[in-house]
């Protein structure tokens, strides 16, 4: 008996102690806040929502994942705390699930099971998947067409599907040519760096000396690249209905043909590893002055800034042209899943407005390196200052009156992987013709396509 | 009172068997059950298509080619890590200092983390700046290659020779834990059977057939299971490495059912893989045990 009574009492207890525990998550008192629940586009306009002594009411809670992590994370929930207590009406939780494939992943099974987030980071392959199939809310209620001409038009246009606005960019990236300015100079070359395809390789062509492992040009077979270089040569990689493969016509060939050649004759190094990994390699013999030119994200900006910082003078430029410019955008959208109540859709776009604020948007693109989405942030201070000492951002930015994407397709990263593994192989074993290798990739993705 | 006394036995194994219920038995069952719909689960239609899913899968040379691979790796795997481990622990079967460094060292891999060892070999097989080509240079093999028409050994990066490679990588990872447990096997056998073996003048190759091995059978025969499964659901080194290429050379089972069910986002063809990779397994272990367990010696 003695023992029972012991025992209840300590569950009592714990029962005491939990339920205490869940009364501290109570959110503190947000004070002074400017408040900008539903007009962020003028900010001190609802002072309702600075007055936290009216308040028991307790602020409504909407979940947010990402696909941050590290240095970018700790960005992003800065802003998250910055908005938490500017307003005590709306509580934004961001959650990191790791990378965007993990996101993917947990997002997936979220919606089968009913416990998906309200908002979340989406990958821009991720955008087409779910988008077209109808997961994503369509955004366009809620904004102005005054809102929507803020944004940046090369980095907008891929949120857009079947005439709804799903997607608003957030952390977004595009590549650039990076490049060692004194390899070029000792090479007695332009320093302004290669403009067309064939500057980039007659510029490879003097810098490159197999026998010593070095070489003029690096880039990864990555799908980014490979679309770029065939919008540049005026093609494209699907048929513009999206039914069929367009990728392995004359536009493609040529891109095979010209980095083949280039591997033949010993000026351009295929970088060897498996996804990402090739992206580290090139950015490697970048680094250790093995490699003149490559061509890599924006995103890796920073990080080569630090990297190369008082050993030789990196400057970037638009990727060569071809015909014409092209360059591909990639990187994160902010979504909302259609499944949310109205309320919480509201909430959410309300938050991914204070983001994409131009001063919110200049500090996250400072802290990260992700191109700046909304055309005002470019005006704030961080940024100009930014761009001022470090003029490869302005580059990045400046080539995005250049973009030009792949239309959304479900499916897209399958088939990317195809292609990628195949043109890769024709880099590997150079006995492979562009047609080939262009032929087997154009088989199995019109597979594919549904 | 009765019911009680003789269903304790079920009543104290309830909390374990739940637990396999709900996370072992459960989502098996409901892997068969996905299996016979083509379900998407980001819009939510789900059509019930019975075997149309396994048709088409099991059409597709991409499909056919990862279930190759896998089984290649797999007997591959099997027989040279359990053959080689054996000679290694007839060998490393004494006491010396010689022998207790060797055996360290060779056990050192399996406790080493898989990405750790994935990692290293990486650069080891690189083909411009590996350690493998450099000494495979400096020793002269790569001229005796060049007279077979190969430039340079791209490992990794070829489809011809990406598969080898990971068998190279798997069996330098398992190769320890294999030589323990035939070791451990080994220095069960009681001295006597060997004494009375010497004096019928049986030479040691002899010993080695008629003793060692027909005694090791127990440890030999859990080998074969363990490593039969383990290789099968090989993920983590196709997953840092190559994402199962190149061109698809090196992609198996677990890696794929990955790709295809949270990559692509096509569960259903997942659920498709993981069925059939449970029978693949379901069959190897089966005919394992009917083939062999009556050639198994338990003292």
């Amino acid at each position: 008996m003695k023992k029972l009574v012991c025992s209840l009492g300590l569950l009592v207890a714990c029962l005491l102690f939990f339920a205490a525990c869940d009364n501290s998550r109570d959110p503190a008192p947000a004070a002074g806040s400017t408040g900008s629940t539903t007009t962020p586009a003028a900010p001190a306009a609802s002072p309702s929502a600075a007055t936290p002594a009216a308040g028991a009411a307790r602020p409504f809670e909407i979940t947010f994942w990402t696909a941050l992590t590290g240095k970018n994370a700790e960005a992003l929930q800065e802003l998250v705390d910055k908005y938490n207590s500017s307003q005590d009406k709306i509580r934004v939780q961001a959650v990191s699930q790791g990378n965007y494939w993990e996101n993917g992943t947990k997002l997936q099974a979220a919606l089968v099971s009913d416990t998906y987030p309200v908002m979340t980071m989406l990958e821009v392959s991720q955008v087409g998947e779910f988008g077209l199939r109808g997961a994503l809310a369509d955004l366009a209620p809620y904004f102005t067409a005054v809102e929507r001409a803020r944004f940046v038009d090369g980095l907008v246009k891929q949120g857009v599907m079947d005439g709804k606005f799903v997607a608003v960019p957030y952390n977004r990236s595009t590549p650039i040519l990076f490049y060692n300015k004194d390899m070029l100079r000792a090479a007695g070359l332009d320093e302004s760096g290669p403009k067309t395809w064939d500057e980039l390789r007659s510029f490879s062509q003097k810098i490159s000396d197999p026998p010593r492992n070095i070489y003029g040009f690096e880039c990864p077979v990555d799908i980014w690249f490979i679309q770029a270089g065939i919008f540049q040569q005026n093609g494209s990689v699907f048929t513009s209905d999206m039914r069929r493969t367009a990728f392995q016509l004359e536009a493609g060939v040529k891109l095979v043909a010209f980095w083949q050649d280039m591997v033949k004759e010993g000026s351009m190094k295929a970088p060897l590893g498996q996804d990402y990994n090739s992206w580290d390699v090139a950015m490697d013999d970048l680094v250790t002055q093995k490699v003149a030119m490559i061509f890599s994200s924006t995103a890796d900006l920073t990080g080569l800034i630090e990297a190369t910082d008082g050993h030789f003078a990196l400057a970037a430029a638009f990727l060569p042209a071809g015909e014409k410019r092209a360059s591909p955008t990639g990187g994160a959208f902010l979504t909302v899943f259609d499944k949310s109540s109205d309320e919480q859709k509201a909430a959410a776009v309300d938050f991914i407005k204070f983001l994409t604020r131009a001063d919110n948007d200049a500090q996250f693109s400072k802290a990260t390196g992700y191109l700046p989405v909304v055309k005002d942030a470019l005006d704030e201070p961080v940024l100009k200052e930014l761009y001022a000492r470090h003029p490869q951002y302005q580059v990045a930015y400046d080539q995005l009156q250049y973009t030009q994407d792949i239309p959304p397709i479900v499916g897209f990263r399958e088939m990317s992987i195809i292609i990628q593994e195949e043109l890769k192989a024709a880099m590997v074993d150079t006995s492979v013709t562009p047609r080939q290798a262009l032929d087997n990739a154009a088989r199995q993705v019109q597979n594919l396509i549904k | 009172m009765r019911f009680f006394r003789s269903h304790a036995a079920l009543l104290f194994l309830l909390p374990a068997l739940a637990g396999i219920l709900i996370f072992i038995i459960y989502p098996i069952a409901y892997s068969f059950h996905i299996s016979f719909f083509d379900w998407d689960m980001i819009s939510g239609k789900k059509t019930f298509v019975g075997f149309g899913r396994y048709e088409h899968l099991l059409g597709d040379p991409k499909f056919i080619q990862v279930i190759v691979n896998t089984v290649v790796y797999m007997f591959s795997m099997v027989a040279v890590t359990v053959a080689l481990a054996l000679f290694l622990a007839a060998w490393l079967n004494k006491s010396s200092l010689v022998h207790n460094l060797a055996q360290t060292a060779i056990f050192t891999p399996h406790i080493v983390s898989t990405i750790s060892v994935v990692l290293l070999w990486m650069w080891v097989m690189n083909p411009d700046i590996g350690l493998l080509n450099y000494v495979m240079e400096k020793m002269g093999v790569d001229r005796l290659l060049a007279l077979f028409g190969i430039k340079k050994m791209m490992w990794l990066e070829s489809r011809t020779t990406a598969l080898f490679s990971f068998i190279v990588i798997g069996v330098w990872k398992t190769l320890g834990y294999n030589t323990l447990v035939l070791l451990a096997g080994m220095q069960s056998i009681p001295g006597q059977i060997y004494e009375g073996a010497a004096l019928d003048k049986a030479s040691s190759l002899r010993k080695f057939y008629k003793i060692t091995v027909p005694l090791l059978s127990p440890s030999l025969f859990f080998l074969l299971i363990v490593n039969v499964t383990s290789s099968f659901q090989t993920f983590e080194s196709v997953n840092v490495i190559s994402k199962g290429g190149p061109l698809n050379s090196t992609n198996m089972m677990v890696h794929w059912i990955y790709q295809t069910g949270f990559e692509f986002y096509r569960i259903s063809d997942s659920s498709v893989g993981s069925v059939l990779l449970l029978l693949i397994i379901g069959l190897a272990t089966y005919s394992n045990f009917r083939l062999l367990s009556n050639k198994v010696h338990y003292q």
